[in-house]
């Protein structure tokens, strides 16, 4: 494609062929081109994704047709193929090693935050509550920030862009009662989850978050059943 | 279908959810299917791409950012874009985009914001000051996927009389837009 650099470029010739990749007047070798330049050129980028975002409003044109049930079965068979009998490869997730050594790390770590932070809450009630999460000697932190007006629970994984055989789940802790689930973290970014109502009131100061690794979607039991990656107290910020 | 609901399913489906990703198809694949046939024309061509398409919302779910499209207008794009993929590969058109491209009405450059977010529904405003016939060219081009070829014989135009108007009627519509 022989369009100009971006930052000199002929904007307009740009802007049509962004509308032209969106329309869908292109020729096959052309969409690539057009792919191939959004990948390297942000502004270029931005133009098709505008594009995109104001001729959405066509989208109304299209009329809902419920597909034949047999689409979904064959959708079902490509994604989900059945369990390989052979033994699941030995990958980062799967090492037995690992998992032996983060939780061992992972008490260690409960035991020197539980100790480092007595003594840190004496801040106002209205401040938001942050715990951070960590295991020591791994790669895996996250850190969980409460706003009890709005019950939101912002968390930053740092075991995001990881294989996607395992789950994490958050677990809140009160004293010696049994964990209780939050949910699964999102696999990427930041992570937010919204705290029921009724489980508010338990998000204290010195009740203790807790991150396991589960299988896909969660805890089959309810209960944490993998590792416990990271763990911390939530203390005032 | 609240857009919400759809962007609570997705961001399952990032996580690997088997049944979200199950629910998220029995919610939207009425309207994907829609897509797929408006475009291929064909029964059998759409029942394959719409399955294919499902197999991208699988991989890519991770990468819809909430907030940043309506969950909808994204899945809409993939399916679009999937079908229109599809039928070029069928039915190949000429390149074009290394050619000359007739613009004309060189207006000095409107100044460049980036104000990429703020434009909401006014495209339906802009469109009605596109002629009728050129108007209906862009949508037709959209909802169908219709070639410049396809476009120019159901206009009865020659085909670089409507590439011309599909070119010109975009300029006019960003600088509409962009007003």
């Amino acid at each position: 494609m022989t369009t100009q650099n971006p930052e000199s470029g002929d904007f307009r010739r740009d802007e049509v062929i962004a509308g032209e990749y969106v329309l869908g007047v292109l020729s096959a070798e052309d969409r690539r081109k057009v792919e191939a330049r959004m990948a390297s050129d942000r502004n270029f980028a931005a133009m098709v994704d505008r594009w995109q975002h104001n001729l959405a409003s066509f989208d109304d044109a299209y009329e809902a047709v419920r597909p034949p049930a047999h689409v979904l079965a064959a959708v079902e068979r490509s994604i989900f193929p059945p369990a390989p009998v052979a033994a699941p490869p030995v990958g980062f997730w799967n090492s037995l090693l690992l998992w032996r050594s983060l939780a061992i790390a992972s008490l260690a770590a409960v035991a020197i935050m539980g100790a480092s932070m007595a003594g840190l809450f004496s801040e106002p009630q209205s401040q938001p509550l942050v715990a951070e999460l960590s295991g020591e000697g791994n790669t895996i932190n996250l850190v969980a920030r409460f706003d009890r007006t709005s019950g939101s629970l912002k968390l930053t994984p740092v075991a995001a862009r990881q294989p996607e055989e395992k789950s994490l789940e958050l677990w809140l802790i009160e004293g010696s009662n049994p964990a209780i689930s939050l949910g699964v973290l999102p696999q990427s970014g930041e992570g937010e989850l919204l705290v029921p109502p009724e489980m508010r009131t338990k998000f204290i100061e010195d009740a203790t978050l807790a991150v396991s690794v589960e299988p896909l979607g969660g805890s089959p039991t309810g209960l944490p059943t993998g590792p416990v990656i990271a763990s911390g107290k939530a203390r005032h910020l | 279908m609240a857009d919400e609901e759809i962007s609570a399913l997705l961001g399952r489906v990032a996580l690997r959810d088997r049944d979200a990703f199950v629910a998220l198809y029995r919610q939207t694949s009425p309207k994907l299917f829609g897509v797929c046939l408006r475009i291929l024309k064909d029964h059998s061509e759409a029942e394959e791409a719409l399955q294919e398409i499902y197999v991208k919302v699988w991989q890519r779910a991770d990468r819809f950012a909430t907030g940043q499209a309506s969950p909808m207008s994204w899945l809409t794009a993939i399916a679009r874009n999937h079908a229109i993929d599809h039928i070029r590969a069928r039915k190949p058109v000429a390149n074009a985009i290394d050619e000359a491209y007739d613009l004309a009405d060189p207006a000095p450059d409107p100044e460049r914001s980036a104000a990429v977010r703020s434009e909401g529904r006014r495209i339906d405003a802009c469109m009605e000051e596109l002629e009728k016939d050129r108007a209906e060219a862009v949508r037709r081009a959209y909802v169908e996927g219709l070639s410049y070829q396809e476009l120019a014989e159901m206009f009865a135009v020659p085909l670089n009389t409507m590439r011309t108007w599909l070119r010109r009627s975009l300029l006019k519509l960003r600088e509409c837009m962009e007003r």
